[in-house]
């Protein structure tokens, strides 16, 4: 018998649960043993201690709650109706699955749709608000005091698709009045890209009735047959029939004339 | 208990008038604290109540005092910032209840590791056998009743030496 076993054998005497032959092997044993009959003595003083140590016995506060909660839960349980579970077919939970994921996948789907269009709306928003700016600073430039500038201005157009009709002045103006000719040749050359505007049209028309700089009169007809355009024919015999028309102005419109007809 | 659970709460009155003073003394002798024994002993009635549909026909002390053991431990862990470990209640009991007035045999039982002190406050105060503790501690009745023996030795060195 190890010490452990001897321990709860003890316990067991102290206990009164040994059997009558156990229990006569012990009283052997203690006689035997002195040593055992100290340790049995030693645990003697112990149990006494146990058994004879008082019960701690709580307020009376914790059987009160108790029954307060014990009451609050009586009338909890007579609120609750008992719902016997349904009862169906596998194939009614199959389709319960089937209807879950078509749900998720449609709100999936719609959700990925609707920020699609949220994205697209914004980037079209910003798109506009990056031509209106640049545009603005395209109307800002052509007026700048400095040449450069005014052309860096003049060019920003080739950017635009479809520039405002205030765009479409700005230039005409520049090409009529501007005082340097490379301004004059850009805005010429800007507008040219919108030889299907007819304002562009007119604005050609009515500065080639007028114009006196050869390379202006040259990249205004050049543009005017280009576009087909048979209103010109009249301000270019008109500018044939004057003295003061370069000869190799003459000789352009010469040429041109006959692809206009 | 098996009545409770499938509906009659009045039975609840007469378990708990049965085994409160039982969980109440074993939270008491664990903790060494009697305001939160009684807090415990609360708990752990609520948790009958509540919890009473889960109670599986097993032994109803089992299933009580693993409720019971689980409320403290819980509250410990809780309250790590203050006992850092489950294994250190009993070094801080002298310490944060100075209020209590121990006997000698709740000083030297203070003194055995919380592991110890539970089977012999379950076996030895509270009469649960070997293998209802086996169940609510999740060991064997072996392990147990050899670690109810070699913890007895402790608290039987312990207690004489302070007597």
């Amino acid at each position: 018998m190890n010490k452990d076993e001897m321990t709860a054998w003890i316990a067991a005497y102290y206990d009164g649960t040994l059997t009558p032959e156990a229990l006569k092997a012990f009283e052997k044993k203690r006689k035997d043993s002195n040593e055992f009959d100290q340790e049995v003595e030693a645990y003697g003083i112990l149990f006494e201690a146990i058994t004879t140590e008082e019960q701690e016995v709580p307020s009376k506060a914790l059987e009160a709650n108790f029954l307060k909660m014990l009451e609050e839960e009586k009338v909890n349980q007579a609120k609750v109706v008992s719902i016997a579970p349904e009862r169906k077919g596998w194939g009614f939970g199959v389709l319960k699955i089937a209807a879950s994921v078509a749900v998720l996948i449609s709100i999936f789907y719609l959700g990925r749709y609707s920020k699609f269009t949220e994205t697209q709306n914004q980037i079209t928003l910003v798109e506009r608000e990056t031509v209106e700016a640049k545009q603005m600073a395209m109307l800002a430039m052509m007026e700048n005091q400095s040449a450069n500038k005014r052309i860096q201005g003049v060019q920003y157009v080739e950017e635009l698709h479809e520039p405002d009709p205030a765009i479409i002045r700005a230039l005409a103006e520049r090409l009529q009045f501007d005082e340097n000719t490379t301004v004059r040749m850009a805005a010429l050359e800007a507008l040219s890209k919108f030889q299907s505007s007819e304002e562009v049209k007119l604005v050609f028309l009515k500065i080639l009735e007028s114009e006196k700089n050869p390379s202006i009169q040259i990249a205004l007809i050049q543009n005017l047959v280009n576009m087909r355009e048979k209103k010109a024919i009249k301000p270019m015999q008109k500018l044939l029939e004057q003295e003061d028309t370069q000869p190799f102005i003459k000789n352009e419109i010469n040429q041109a004339l006959p692809k206009i007809i | 208990m098996a009545k409770v659970a499938q509906g009659d709460l009045d039975v609840l009155q007469i378990l708990f008038k049965r085994h409160h003073l039982h969980v109440f003394n074993f939270l008491y002798k664990m903790s060494g604290d009697k305001m939160l024994s009684e807090d415990l002993t609360q708990d752990v009635f609520y948790k009958v109540i509540k919890y009473r549909s889960s109670y599986k026909n097993g032994k109803f002390i089992s299933w009580l005092f693993t409720i019971a053991r689980n409320s403290l431990k819980t509250h410990f862990t809780r309250n790590k910032d203050r006992h850092t470990d489950l294994e250190q209640v009993e070094h801080r009991i002298g310490e944060e209840t100075k209020n209590e007035d121990y006997s000698q045999l709740q000083h030297a039982l203070n003194k055995l590791e919380t592991s110890d002190r539970e089977v012999i406050v379950m076996n030895r105060f509270q009469e649960i056998r070997y293998t209802e503790i086996a169940e609510i501690i999740g060991s064997t009745e072996g392990a147990v009743k050899t670690k109810v023996s070699r913890a007895l030795k402790k608290l039987k060195t312990i207690y004489l030496e302070s007597i």
